[in-house]
């Protein structure tokens, strides 16, 4: 497994980023600034695109995604089909005579399908059984549930909440906010061969628009945890490749870093490693359970991340109670 | 099990009073009573010589000092006179009018402890008015603002805090509609800030009973010539589906947090509430209330949706002379809860299975100049937002919250009887700092008409 996917017309260039889930991608909100200066919502894991249409056009085009050389190259092969003739049923006869107008209808399609479709937000997990009262978590579950929310211990539901909406809807997981993690450098991502190449999320390189502020360099978007424990790379560059050394970051990062970042010359470790010095600043250090220092216990021991991944496991959609399994390609009627 | 004991407390008090032969009003406000009737007395003697000479009657609004008076438009239980005796007339249809009604508070709070948190705030402006249709219907409205401007960027709100349709039956009882105070605790339907001591209100009186607390409904309303004051409706209630375990509202007020003050309120399941008060020896009040009703609203899967809210309430105020003695005691609580609270699981709010409150209050009118008095008044109270939660498997319960007990200390300086300055220190038995719990030094100015 890559941590980051290659594309290209031979499958050969790099990306630079782990894919995000498209899951429960419809619930995401355009790109805004909180009163406090809080940056929320937005497409992509740097949030430049400001809804579903405008996330579908960048990979059509990106040299290491599907590299096609121009919006003409889509619609044309788009034009030649097998599903042409319905496409044009869908948007008119006409629909191919105009570049922009086919190669919209082609995003507005894929959008469509993403708003809709409902295996793409199925909220069919065992959590969400739990959250209707339909069962009742198991011991380990519910103590990982407890940890994930605490304030004092996991704290993870500071940007992934756990709990109902205010409208009642069951919850994403999400906040759409942004955080520096400080997230190790990943030596499998190609273009991480140049020590002058970083990938500072929301001020660049991909996005652009904010490149000066310098404030919110490192910062990614906190994704669903819905589906979680299905991935197999974790955060914006796929360093982690299990659920388990994720967690083990999360409260390890500030208390064991030399369990995590190299070691320099005199053996001390060069935390934060994938931004440059200047903004390793940006990190959050101070929330839970990022609030510790070396010599300090973790918020979480090893029993407790036992836990909080069991709990992480309920968030996996399909869940079917005769078996106790659950699949997110499992189609699941609602109970 | 302290409150248990602040209850026996409170009812010895009750029953003490009770039985007091001695019972006296209180002079001013008898004397403002009594100001207030002459008024109406004369007003009625216009409206008979008008219609004896064949004319159109004025109308007589004056309200009535009893429960059949709008709850903030009524004259307070306190040691205040009533409202203006006689309001301008601003219609000349027969037996019809319109009042005009009002009350604002300003406030200043600093902690002791944290002198860069002090605070200056218009806590509320209010306007009110009353409108007789003829001698039997009326309507009534308060619209305030609070926190001086609301916008979607400030922080202030404003709220119709009452908006009702009353029907005199008879001459002692009735019927009214509309967004209505629930009759509970001497504060709810009373919260004017000349009709309570201290700059503050009282905890009990808005952390357990949520004042200023309205529900949308039907109720009637009556007197008896023993002295009986009574009401009883069905109404809308709070929407638990509205809880948020993850901020700090319910536990300063657990009900404060969910009720719906009729914005798009969730009306399927009603509520029904009842009060009693018995005011037959002068200067003494007995009473006490009960709001009842399920809080699910029937949402679709929701664990909590059999949750069952039940709020009590007893109270007693007695005004001998000079003096203002008062003491309450309520207690809720919430079923049901235990599902919801296990996806709550590590939230610092969780739904609470109890909560109570109490307080023992006394006054003294201790100068009086012409219309202006000094009234120093200390007041104790003890009160639990979390005072128990429903039992979850072992090592994920939530332990109670402590009690908080908070001694104030101050005096209302009436420059007259409706415009008031207020000094008070309020001393916590612990800190909260989330919800506002810290020794503070207190200054209020108030008016109301």
């Amino acid at each position: 497994m890559l941590a980051v996917q290659a594309g290209g017309k031979n499958l050969d260039v790099a990306g630079i980023r782990a894919v995000p889930s498209l899951r429960y991608l419809n619930f995401d909100l355009p790109f805004f600034f909180q009163k406090d200066g809080t940056p929320t919502g937005g497409f992509n894991r740097d949030g430049r695109a400001n809804d579903l249409i405008e996330q579908a056009r960048r990979p059509f085009l990106a040299a290491h995604e599907m590299a096609n050389a121009d919006a003409a190259s889509v619609t044309d092969k788009l034009s030649r089909a097998e599903y042409a003739d319905a496409f044009r049923q869908v948007f008119g006869v006409n629909v191919f005579a105009d570049v922009e107008t086919a190669f919209l209808a082609a995003l507005f399609s894929v959008a469509s399908f993403e708003s809709s479709a409902r295996e793409l937000h199925p909220f069919t997990s065992k959590f969400d059984l739990f959250l209707r009262g339909r069962l009742v978590l198991s011991m380990p579950e519910l103590r990982g549930l407890a940890l994930f929310n605490r304030p004092d211990k996991g704290n993870c539901a500071g940007c992934h909440p756990s709990t109902r909406q205010s409208d009642g809807s069951p919850p994403v997981f999400t906040d759409y906010t942004y955080d520096a993690l400080g997230v190790p450098r990943n030596p499998e991502i190609p273009a991480n061969a140049d020590p002058a190449y970083f990938d500072l999320g929301l001020c660049g390189p991909d996005r652009t628009d904010l490149a000066d502020r310098r404030d919110l360099c490192g910062q990614f978007k906190v994704p669903t945890l819905r589906n979680v424990a299905t991935r197999q790379v974790w955060f914006h560059n796929g360093y982690f490749r299990s659920l388990k050394d994720a967690l083990h970051f999360y409260v390890e990062r500030d208390t064991h870093p030399e369990r995590w970042y190299p070691l320099d010359a005199t053996g001390v470790p060069d935390k934060f490693d994938d931004l440059p010095e200047p903004l390793r600043r940006n990190v959050n250090t101070q929330e839970p359970p990022y609030d510790r220092g070396p010599g300090q216990a973790p918020r979480l021991n090893d029993s407790e991340i036992d836990d909080v991944i069991a709990f992480l496991n309920t968030l996996t959609d399909g869940y079917d109670a005769a078996t106790g399994t659950a699949d997110p390609a499992r189609d699941v009627a609602l109970p | 099990m302290r409150h248990i004991y602040f209850a026996r407390a409170a009812l010895a008090l009750a029953l003490g009073i009770a039985l007091s032969p001695a019972a006296r009003a209180d002079e001013t406000a008898l004397k403002s009573e009594i100001d207030a009737l002459r008024a109406e007395v004369a007003a009625l003697q216009a409206s008979v010589r008008q219609m004896q000479a064949g004319q159109t009657p004025a109308p007589v609004t004056a309200p009535p000092a009893t429960a059949a008076t709008p709850p903030s438009a009524a004259a307070p239980a306190v040691s205040t006179p009533a409202i203006a005796a006689a309001p301008p007339i601003a219609n000349d249809d027969a037996l019809t009018g319109t009042t005009l009604w009002g009350y604002g508070e300003l406030n200043y709070n600093r902690p002791t402890g944290d002198a860069g948190a002090t605070q200056a705030d218009l806590r509320r402006a209010v306007i009110g008015f009353g409108h007789s249709f003829d001698e039997s219907t009326r309507v009534y409205g308060e619209f305030e603002w609070e926190h001086a401007v609301a916008s979607a960027d400030d922080q202030g709100e404003t709220e119709v805090e009452q908006l009702f349709v009353e029907h005199s039956l008879a001459a002692n009882y009735g019927v009214r509609a509309g967004l209505m105070l629930i009759p509970l605790g001497l504060l709810n339907e009373h919260h004017e800030p000349a009709n309570y001591y201290g700059v503050e209100r009282n905890f009990v009186e808005t952390a357990i009973i949520p004042t200023t607390w309205r529900e949308g409904g039907v109720a009637m309303y009556g007197t008896t010539d023993s002295g009986f004051s009574w009401s009883a409706g069905v109404g809308t209630g709070p929407d638990l589906g509205k809880w948020d375990p993850a901020s700090d509202e319910g536990r300063e007020s657990p009900l404060g947090s969910i009720h719906q003050e009729l914005q798009l309120a969730k009306a399927h399941d009603l509520s029904g509430f009842g009060a009693l008060n018995w005011q037959g020896i002068p200067g003494l009040l007995v009473g006490g209330g009960v709001f009842a009703g399920k809080i699910g609203q029937d949402t679709p899967d929701f664990p909590a949706d059999a949750a069952q809210l039940v709020l009590t309430e007893a109270h007693v105020r007695w005004q001998p002379g000079p003096f203002d003695l008062s003491a309450l005691y309520t207690r809720g609580t919430i079923s049901d809860t235990q599902a919801l609270n296990l996806t709550y699981l590590g939230q610092p709010t969780p739904v609470p299975k109890a909560f109570w409150g109490g307080y023992a209050q006394g006054a003294w009118r201790a100068v009086e100049w012409g219309r202006s008095s000094l009234v120093p008044f200390v007041r104790y109270e003890e009160f639990n937002t979390g005072a128990e939660y429903a039992q979850q498997p072992p090592g994920l319960g939530t332990a109670a919250l402590p009690t908080e007990r908070v001694w104030t200390a101050g005096a209302n300086y009436y420059l007259n009887p409706n415009v008031v300055f207020k000094v008070d220190y309020q001393h916590f038995n612990y800190d909260d700092e989330a919800l506002g719990y810290g020794n503070r030094f207190d200054l209020g100015l108030g008016y109301q008409f």
